[in-house]
Parts: structure tokens; sequence; C-alpha cells
């Protein structure tokens, strides 16, 4: 008896299955098993023949088994009244959505933005300066006087003799120093220009300049900074080196390395195989620049370091050709 | 520089690989930036024993040589007349690049090829191509042809900075590699044997500019027999890109690359009076160098005379007149130390750079002259015998003083973030021909040898004690700063917040050069006077395309718009918010406003599916309202007055903000479209970021929400077309009704029942009052009033 009560739920269960999409075979199904001479029923009728003392347990079974078949019928005719109604007056889901309009901001002004956050989140406020620019600021002050070779690191656009487009963001360390006392931590982003153009160079770049002044601020501290710049930027578990270089205004000078985005370092065409990526110059402020601005270098030390925002967007986006920046390509512009 | 290994290691032992020299000199601050074989083409080039030659079964001409190679026997098809069993050739192995191409195995004429068998010349290190190279029988077989002739070396390519003229030379890396494996540097012992008269009887140097030319120092040798360069010294040359001229210039050039001293070697006999004098030139002065150009000198270069004019540009050229010739047999040797500043101005005056000059204005050393002059004068008897007159002169009358510079140990520690005791120092000092002694316990007392002219000051000391011992090894810090936030400039934030806002209207960001076309700039049809065909030229511009600061952001955004038709984007909208540039009334600089100004073109929407319609005057509007409206300007009206010529009058307008004209938008003028080649309408606005942003509204403050119900009532009106919708907008808001609480336009259109030339305009008028719920009789008096004013003042029906 047991058995066949167990059963009769086993059965009714599948007879089930599919039975939603049909709603006349589905209120069949109930009177064959719910019904007034359906099997429940019937199974009921034996609990007379039921030995004594099992029929209390059989008789609590077949209740159960109503219970739960009132159940399985009131759910299946809920999903077949809703699938009734749907059938009625569905859309169709995979009609395309209405977009609202989307456009993006150009990869060098996410990059240099992305650059600014993290040094204002630590505590570099951002400042500007003229991107037509003395010679005094770009390169006299800056410790690069007339005729000195260093000056051939860079080539110039000229306005007039005294006046270029700047060839880097490094005047602002100047002007700032002129119009604060230390300490200072500024950072500054902008156009710059240097009279050069071919497969890796345009006439107009965009650097990120940042200066760090004040008492007792030393190299591990330029090391510190940066460190934690480029795992904000590119992840902590990307290594760098700091490599000697030079640059008229900074003394020591530091060349900083990432290791290859692409290879991880083994080797790679964008690393040249050295699985090395050149990101940013950077030293300790030459004390010829302070005797520029009136800071005292016995007093206050400090760093400054300037980098590449179409470098930085082209090793974070993986884009392989420098012109594009500047080629405003939608589908190119899409793409960020 | 190119740096030769092979050479290197005559001056310096080290332990280790050439790779690992080359990362050791990168991390000490001489980048290298490749390191290759010297002759790439030999990679895949062995030395091979020809066992037997067969004959070619289908070809008379050609034979098949059995030789040895990797893996056994092979067979080579080969036409060369000299081949024959027993001899070694070098074997050119399938994937072998030779400078005439690639090596492949190939069938010719129907019988494989499995390498080649070369000539001198097909391997690029000879002329002779008569046969296949029979090396001497001696060669041993199987190993690599470079290795087999002694002449395998790597090229390391050195990028040395400005401020390392010390470096420029093959003793000069070997002296960074010394320090690097912490071992002394070998430099090459000088014998000069000295067979000839004494110097000072044969000629004589007077030095009249001691500025420029600081020392002088020379040395004659007699009978010497000009000719080629012996087979080491050529080699040892063309190995760093220096080609072979004649042994005595040759040996001038082997000198400068060894020892980084450019030295210039003049005919004796054609120097008249055989003597030199030192000068600066004089305004006008000309003269022909060696190169055979006619150069006029600039006024104050040092310039090398003999006993009547010029000979050679000091530190820069030499002299026509002078120059060795074929014939010469007496050489006076010239090393000297010029001052960089100096050679640095006449080399840019003259447009000339020589391996001389870039190392002068660089500096040179001093002290070192004299070692170079013996080299030269040693290796020329070697190379073209004679004999070296006896003693040297030295024209050094104010001998530069080495640097003595003292470095406190414990500020240089604070200032690197190291902790090097005084001991430390000294030692890592030493290694690079330092001399250093403790003064006291803090101080050392530094000096600094005459090769080192960079060096100067304390602080120079610090970078070199970082260098040497290593940049990383000094701790990673962070900065003991007061904690303060950084401010944040509103101007900046602003700008960053319209971007974003245009971003999420569907507009691109573009970026375009600050350097345009003159022209550009005319084709926006502005008429001669107006201030942006005035714009700041560069004196040397790249092209004309890039000659003039842009005086408007419109032809980089009308060029991009162009750019993007041709690559079938049609549908668009693009702005950028960044600086153009104005003539300063100073003259100097510049004035650097920053404009906003976009473009849009194509459809409305871009689902073909939910809607076609073209974008429209309104579009643009729509856009520079938003704008203002984000910056809180409420005041804003559009007029068409003061238009600009590049927009089409019907369909523009100017922009005013609290009454100041802060920019303008509209249709771009089908001539303006035509002159940018543009085959679609454009519609564009430009404000002048700037202003907008000195108009800037304060900070609102909150009005409680009305709690009481708005009574809405419209009007319709027939007009004009001609007259503005605007107008009766702008008089029912001039009635000052306190109980109106807003007008909008609801409807506008127009049919053949309202009449041609006549449109209707529908105006939703809300009522509301603060303190109660108006009834249906106070709205309908109140609205009754309103229209019959507006009606009276427009002379327009209802409808």
């Amino acid at each position: 008896m047991k058995e066949a009560v167990e059963k009769l739920v086993e059965t009714a269960c599948r007879a089930l299955s599919g039975l939603e999409e049909d709603p006349r075979a589905l209120d069949q199904a109930r009177i064959r098993f719910l019904g007034r001479k359906g099997e429940l029923a019937q199974l009921f009728k034996e609990l007379g023949k039921v030995p004594e003392q099992e029929r209390r347990e059989v008789g609590r079974l077949l209740n159960v088994a109503k219970l739960r078949l009132e159940e399985i019928f009131s759910e299946a005719a809920l999903r077949s009244r809703d699938l009734e109604a749907a059938r009625r007056e569905s859309i169709d889901v995979t009609v395309p959505g209405r977009l609202p309009p989307a456009g993006r901001l150009h990869p060098i002004t996410q990059t240099a933005m992305e650059v600014c956050r993290v040094f204002n989140w630590l505590g570099f406020e951002t400042v500007e300066g003229p991107e037509i620019e003395l010679d005094y600021y770009n390169f006299e002050a800056l410790n690069i006087p007339k005729d000195h070779p260093a000056r051939e690191m860079q080539d110039t656009f000229y306005i007039s003799e005294e006046v270029v487009l700047r060839t880097h963001t490094s005047p602002i360390q100047v002007r700032t120093m002129e119009k604060r006392k230390p300490p200072v931590r500024v950072i500054a982003p902008g156009r710059t220009y240097r009279r050069d153009s071919d497969v890796t160079h345009t006439p107009m770049f965009h650097q990120v300049e940042g200066l760090m002044v004040g008492k007792g601020i030393c190299f591990g501290d330029l090391k510190g900074i940066l460190t934690t710049f480029v795992h904000q930027m590119f992840g902590p578990e990307v290594g760098l080196r700091f490599r000697p270089s030079f640059f008229p205004f900074t003394e020591p000078s530091a060349e900083v390395d990432i290791e290859c985005v692409m290879c991880r370092g083994g080797g790679c065409r964008v690393c040249k195989g050295t699985g090395w990526l050149e990101i940013l110059g950077s030293g300790m402020v030459d004390p010829e620049v302070y005797k520029y601005v009136g800071y005292d270098p016995e007093e206050v030390t400090g760093f400054a370091f300037g980098l590449g925002i179409e470098r930085i967007a082209m090793l974070k986006f993986g884009i392989d050709d420098l012109r594009l920046f500047f080629e405003n390509d939608l589908r190119f512009l899409e793409q960020f | 520089m190119l740096i030769s290994i092979k050479w290197l290691s005559d001056y310096v032992d080290c332990p280790i690989s050439p790779e690992r020299i080359a990362d050791g000199l990168t991390m000490a601050g001489l980048e290298v930036e490749s390191l290759s074989l010297r002759y790439p083409q030999l990679k895949n080039i062995l030395t091979s024993r020809i066992e037997a030659v067969e004959p070619h079964p289908n070809a008379e001409l050609l034979k098949i040589c059995v030789v040895s190679g990797p893996g056994g026997l092979r067979r080579i098809v080969c036409g060369a007349p000299n081949v024959r069993a027993g001899a070694i050739a070098p074997l050119a192995l399938p994937g072998a690049e030779l400078p005439n191409g690639l090596v492949r195995e190939i069938k010719v004429r129907g019988e494989l090829s499995k390498g080649m068998l070369c000539s001198e010349k097909e391997l690029g290190l000879g002329e002779d191509h008569s046969g296949i190279w029979i090396l001497p029988a001696d060669t041993p077989v199987g190993v690599p042809l470079d290795e087999a002739l002694g002449i395998r070396d790597l090229l390391m390519e050195v990028g040395i900075t400005p401020n390392r003229g010390d470096c420029l030379s093959v003793v000069g890396i070997a002296r960074e590699a010394a320090a690097l494996c912490k071992t002394s540097v070998k430099y090459p012992p000088i014998a000069v044997d000295e067979t000839g008269p004494a110097v000072d009887t044969l000629t004589t140097v007077t030095v009249d500019d001691p500025e420029g030319c600081p020392r002088y120092t020379a040395r004659v040798i007699q009978g010497v027999k000009t000719g080629p360069s012996p087979e080491w010294l050529k080699d040892r040359l063309e190995a760093l890109g220096v080609r072979s001229i004649n042994n005595i210039v040759d040996v001038t050039n082997y000198v400068m690359m060894e020892l980084g001293q450019p030295l210039h070697a003049f005919d004796f006999n054609r120097l008249l009076q055989r003597r030199i004098v030192v000068r600066k030139a004089e305004a006008g002065e000309r003269f022909i160098t060696l190169d055979g150009i006619e150069r006029e000198l600039p006024e104050g270069a040092v310039l090398i005379c003999d006993g009547v004019g010029p000979v050679a540009i000091g530190g820069i050229m030499g002299g026509l007149n002078s120059e060795i010739e074929p014939d010469t047999r007496d050489v006076l040797i010239e090393s000297a130390y010029f001052e960089p500043l100096s050679i640095r101005r006449t080399s840019r005056m003259l447009g000339i750079k020589t391996e001389s000059s870039y190392r002068f204005e660089r500096g040179t050393d001093p002290g070192g002259v004299l070692r170079a002059l013996d080299r030269a004068a040693e290796l020329m008897l070697e190379v073209g015998g004679g004999s070296i007159a006896a003693g040297r002169i030295d024209v050094y009358p104010n001998p530069i003083k080495a640097q003595e510079i003292v470095l406190r140990v414990d500020r240089a520690n604070r200032f690197l973030g190291t902790r090097l005791s005084s001991r430390e120092m000294k030692e890592i000092l030493e290694r690079i021909e330092m001399r250093a002694e403790a003064l006291d316990s803090d101080r050392l007392r530094v000096i600094v040898p005459s090769f080192r002219g960079d060096i100067t000051r304390e602080v120079d000391l610090g970078e070199e004690l970082a260098r040497i011992s290593g940049y990383d090894g000094i701790p990673v810090t962070s900065p003991a700063a007061a904690v303060e936030a950084a401010a944040f400039d509103p101007h900046q934030r602003v700008r960053g917040e319209l971007k974003n806002l245009l971003a999420g209207a569907g507009f691109f960001e573009v970026i375009n050069y600050s350097f345009i076309s003159y022209e550009s700039i005319r084709r926006l049809r502005y008429s001669e006077g107006d201030p942006r065909l005035a714009p700041i030229r560069l004196k040397n511009p790249l092209s004309d395309e890039q000659a003039v600061m842009r005086t408007t952001l419109l032809p980089g955004l009308l060029q991009n718009a162009r750019y993007n038709f041709d690559r079938r984007s049609e549908n668009f909208s693009i702005f950028e918010l960044s600086k153009i540039f104005l003539p300063r009334k100073d003259g100097l600089q510049a004035e650097e406003p920053h404009h906003l100004a976009g473009v849009i073109a194509g459809k409305r929407v871009s689902q073909a599916l939910y809607g076609d319609a073209d974008v429209d005057y309104t579009d643009v509007k729509g856009v520079v309202e938003a704008l203002c409206r984000f910056v809180r300007i409420d005041d804003v009206v559009f007029r068409a007055q003061s238009l600009p010529p590049w927009l089409d009058p019907c369909a523009s307008a100017s922009v005013f903000a609290k009454g100041e004209r802060v920019g303008e938008l509209g249709r771009v003028h089908s001539e303006v479209l035509e002159a940018y080649d543009l085959k679609r309408p454009i519609f564009a606005f430009r404000l002048d970021f700037d202003r907008l942003f000195a108009l800037k509204g304060p900070v609102p403050v909150y009005k409680a929400l009305p709690k009481f119900p708005p009574v809405p009532r419209d009007i319709a009106l027939i007009a004009d077309e001609k007259m503005p919708v605007e107008e009766p907008f702008d008089f029912i808001r001039s009635l000052y009704e306190p109980l109106l609480e807003s007008v909008e336009i609801f409807d506008i259109f127009r049919s053949d029942q309202i009449g041609t030339g006549k449109k209707s305009i529908g105006y939703r008028l809300t009522y509301r009052a603060e303190d109660r719920s108006l009834t249906d009789e106070e709205v309908n008096a109140l609205h009754v009033e309103l229209v019959r004013k507006v009606t009276a003042r427009f002379g327009i029906s209802l409808r």
C-alpha cells in the first residue's frame, strides 16, 4: 500500500510535465488523480483493507500525498495561466533596445585624468601653465643654457628668439616655485611640442609633470611615490626599476622602467626584447634650479618627474600607432 | 656610441658575459640600446670540408659537392670553378641571411642543394668573387666561420647622455665597465721612440685665444709614408662605423675612438712658415674646409692658423689647404682642449657637426691631451714609419685645476635615503678613479679626475654614489611630509564636468594639433582685419599645414568631420575643449583662452529603427542650453545677430549669457562646407569657455517644494511665420503675474488651414499658489486677462 501511494505521486508528477502548455489536458490530469473517482480516491477506498496496525500510518501517508498532489496541480495551473497570458500579449524580447546617446572622452584625456587622480590622492595639486612659453622658463631656469648640448635632446618650435612652444611641462616647476614657498606638491598635465614627426613622434604630445619640494625629501621618497604611482596605474604586481640618466634640471636623475605589460618581462616586440618599458623620467631637483626661484638648497630638497601620456595610454589600451591619437577617427574614439 | 666588445677587452678584464656588462652599464646610466654580432650575416655559416666533387647530371657547368656539415654529409650544388675535394670553405646553411638574400634548400636543375658554398663577396667580407673562398688547410672544420677566422665580435650601441663626454671612447666605456667589475682599467702603454730633432727647432705654437683654446699640444713626425692602413687598423675603425681614409688620418681617428680625444694631423710642409697660431676668427673671415666648402666663419670662432692664414676651424674641421695628401711626408699632430661652449656655438652657427665637435662640445679631458698626442705619434710611426721629433709642444698658460669637493657623509645619506659609511663612500668613489680622503668623521675631500668635467658640486658626487652603488639598493620610503589635501582648481573641474556632460550627451571628444594652416582659417570666410586672421606664427614649422597657432577650434573640427565622412562615418557628434592662442599686446607669449566647440552631423538617433530624422538647429541649440544650464546660467538668449561668417545666417544664432556674447551656433555656411570639401550639412557650436566660466551661477539655494496642485491652461496663437516664438513667451513672463508659475511652448505647427506664411504656436501656462489650491474661477479670470493682453500686444488671433 505504501508503495502504491508513492508510486501514485511519482506518476502524477511525470504525467504533469509539459502539460502547462495545454490547459485542457492539465484539467483532465487533475480529474484523473484528484477527482472524486480519481486514483487517489481509489486508494482512500482501499484503506479499509489495510491491516489495523498499519491503517493509521497509511492514512497519514495518503493525506500527505493528497496535499502534495494539490500543491503540484495548483502550481501547474498558475504556470499554465501565465503561459496562456504570455501567448496572448507578449512582445518580442529580442527587439533592439533604444540606446541613450553615449559618447566618450578621448583616451588621452582619460589617461591624463587617471594619472592626475592617482597623484591627487597622494596630495599633489593639479596646476597648469602656458603652452607658448618663454625660453627662460622652458630652458634657462631649468639649467639648460643656450649652447648647451642638452638643448639638442629636444627639437624646439620657435615663435621668436625668446618665445617657444614648450618642449616639456617642466617650466611649470619653475613657475610654481616662483609663486609658492615650500612645501610644494604639484602635478601639471598639458600639451607639449617638439619639432619631430615620424612613426614614433608627433609634433604635439602630452606630458604630466610632478614636483615635490620640502624639508628632508630624499631620493628614497622619489622611489616611494613613483612606485605607488606605477602600482596604482598598472597593478601592484608590475615590477619597476630606476635607472640612472641625465636631465639638466635634476641630479641625480632616474629613468623609470616598468616590466613590459605585454610580455610580463619575457621580451617582445613592444619592449624590443628587453622586458622593460621606459615610462617616465625623474630626479632630485638640481640645486641650480633652486637658485633661479630663490629656494635655499641647504634648506629644502625635492624631486620632479615627467611622463608621456601617449606612452601610458598606448600601454594601457594596447595601441600600437601613436598617430591614431590625433586622427580622431570615430572608429578609434568609440573604442575607449 | 658603438663599442666593440673585442676592443673593449683590451682595456678591462671583466669576468662576466657581454650581456651582463650591457645590463650593468644600463643600470649605471649608460643605456645599452643594442648588443649585436659584428657580422650578423655570418650566423649559420660554418667551415666545412669538401669531401667529394661529383658532376651535376643535368648541367655541365655545375658540380655537386659532398661536404661535411651538421648531421653528417650533405650535397651542395655549386658552380664555382675552384671547388676541389679536400678544400675547406665557408658553408651557408639554409636559414643564413647573406647580404644578397636568404639561403634556402633549393633544387638546382633537378638536384637538391642543402646550403651554399660561399665566396668572400657573397659573405660581405671582401670583393673576391672568382670562386668559393678556399680557407687555409689548417682551418678547423665544423665551427662558426667568424670564430674560425678570429673575427667574432659583438657590437654594443651605448646611448651617451650629454653630460658624459668622457664615455665617448672605448677607454671611457672601459672605465665604467671596470667600476662595474670592481677592477681597474689597463690603459694602453705608451712608449714614444723619439729619434728626430728637437721639436722646438722645427716649429712654434702661439695661442692668442686661451679662453677658446686653454691647451694646445703638438708633435712633429718626419718622413712618414702615407698610404693605406694595415688591416687591423681598418678593421677596428670599420667595426665602429668609421671609414678608412689613409694611415695618418686613420691613426687620429683610432686614437679619438680609443681615448676620446679628437686629434688633427696637418701636412707640416703645407703650413706656411711651419708654425701654428691659435686665434679668434674675425668678422666676415672666409675659409675652405676639407669637405671643399667655403664657409664664412662666425666671429670669435677658434681658428687654427699657420704663419699666414687659417688652416682649421678649431675642434670642428680641418682645412683643404693643409690636409694629409698621398705625398705627405711630415706631419704635425694637434691634440688640444677647446672650450665646450665655444665649440658648440661655432658648430651650431656653421651647421657642422663632426665626431670631433661632438666630443669637444661635451667636454674632453684637458689632462688627457698629452697621452693622446703620444699615442698618435707612436701609432703613426708604427703604420707609416719616419722619425718622431724629440719633445712635445704644450701651450697651457692657465692649467685647469682638479676639482676638489667636500662631501658631507650625513647629508649625502639624508639626500639619497641611504646609510653608507664614510669608508663605503670612499670605496665607491675610488672605483671611478676619484681620490677621497677623510677630513673628519663626516667629511671626505674628493679629488675629481680631469676627464670628469661634469662633476663640480657635492650633489654631483651624490649622484655618483647612487649610480655606482646602484639605484636598486636605495630603500623605498614615503615622504615624511605633513598631511595636506590637494586643492582643486574650479576651472579645471568645470572643464572636466562639461566634457563628461557632452560625452553623456553622445559627443566624442577629439584632440587636434594646436597648430593649423593659415589657409584653414581663411576658409572660414573671415574678412581681412579679423583678429583670427592674425595668428601667432611658428618660426620653424614642419609644414604649411602646421604653420600658425590656432585662433579658433573650428578648422580642426571641420577637418575631423571631413576625415570621418571619407571613412563612411556619417552620423556623429564631436567636440573639443581646449586652448586657442591669440597674440598678446606685449608681443611676448600669448593669450591662451579655453574654447569649447563641437560639430554634429547626420541622423539624430543612431538607430535607424527608431527614427531617421536629420539633426538640425535645435540639436546644437539644445546642447548649448544644456551646457549653460549646467553651469547655472539662467539668463541665456539666442539672437540671429553678430554672426561670424562661417555660419549660415538663415539658421544660426549668437549666444548671449547675462547679456554678454559668449559664442554662436547653427548651420555651417555652405561656402565653408565647400571649402572644407564637406558633402553633407554640419551644425556647430562654439563657446568662450573662460567667459562662460566667469558667468557661472552661484551654488543654488533650496526652495521649498510646492504643497498645492498646479493648474494648467493653454493658449494657441496663429502668428506670422517671421515672428519669433519666443516673443509672446517673453512678453507673458514680463507681466510678472505672481500666480503664473511657468510658460512652455508645447506645440508648433503649420497647415493649409492656417494658411501659408503662418504658424500655430501652443503655449502652456501653469498657475499655482504657494498657500492654497487655486479655484477654476480664479484661474479662468487670470487667464482670460492674460490672453487679452497677449492678443492686444501681438494682434494675433486665437485658433
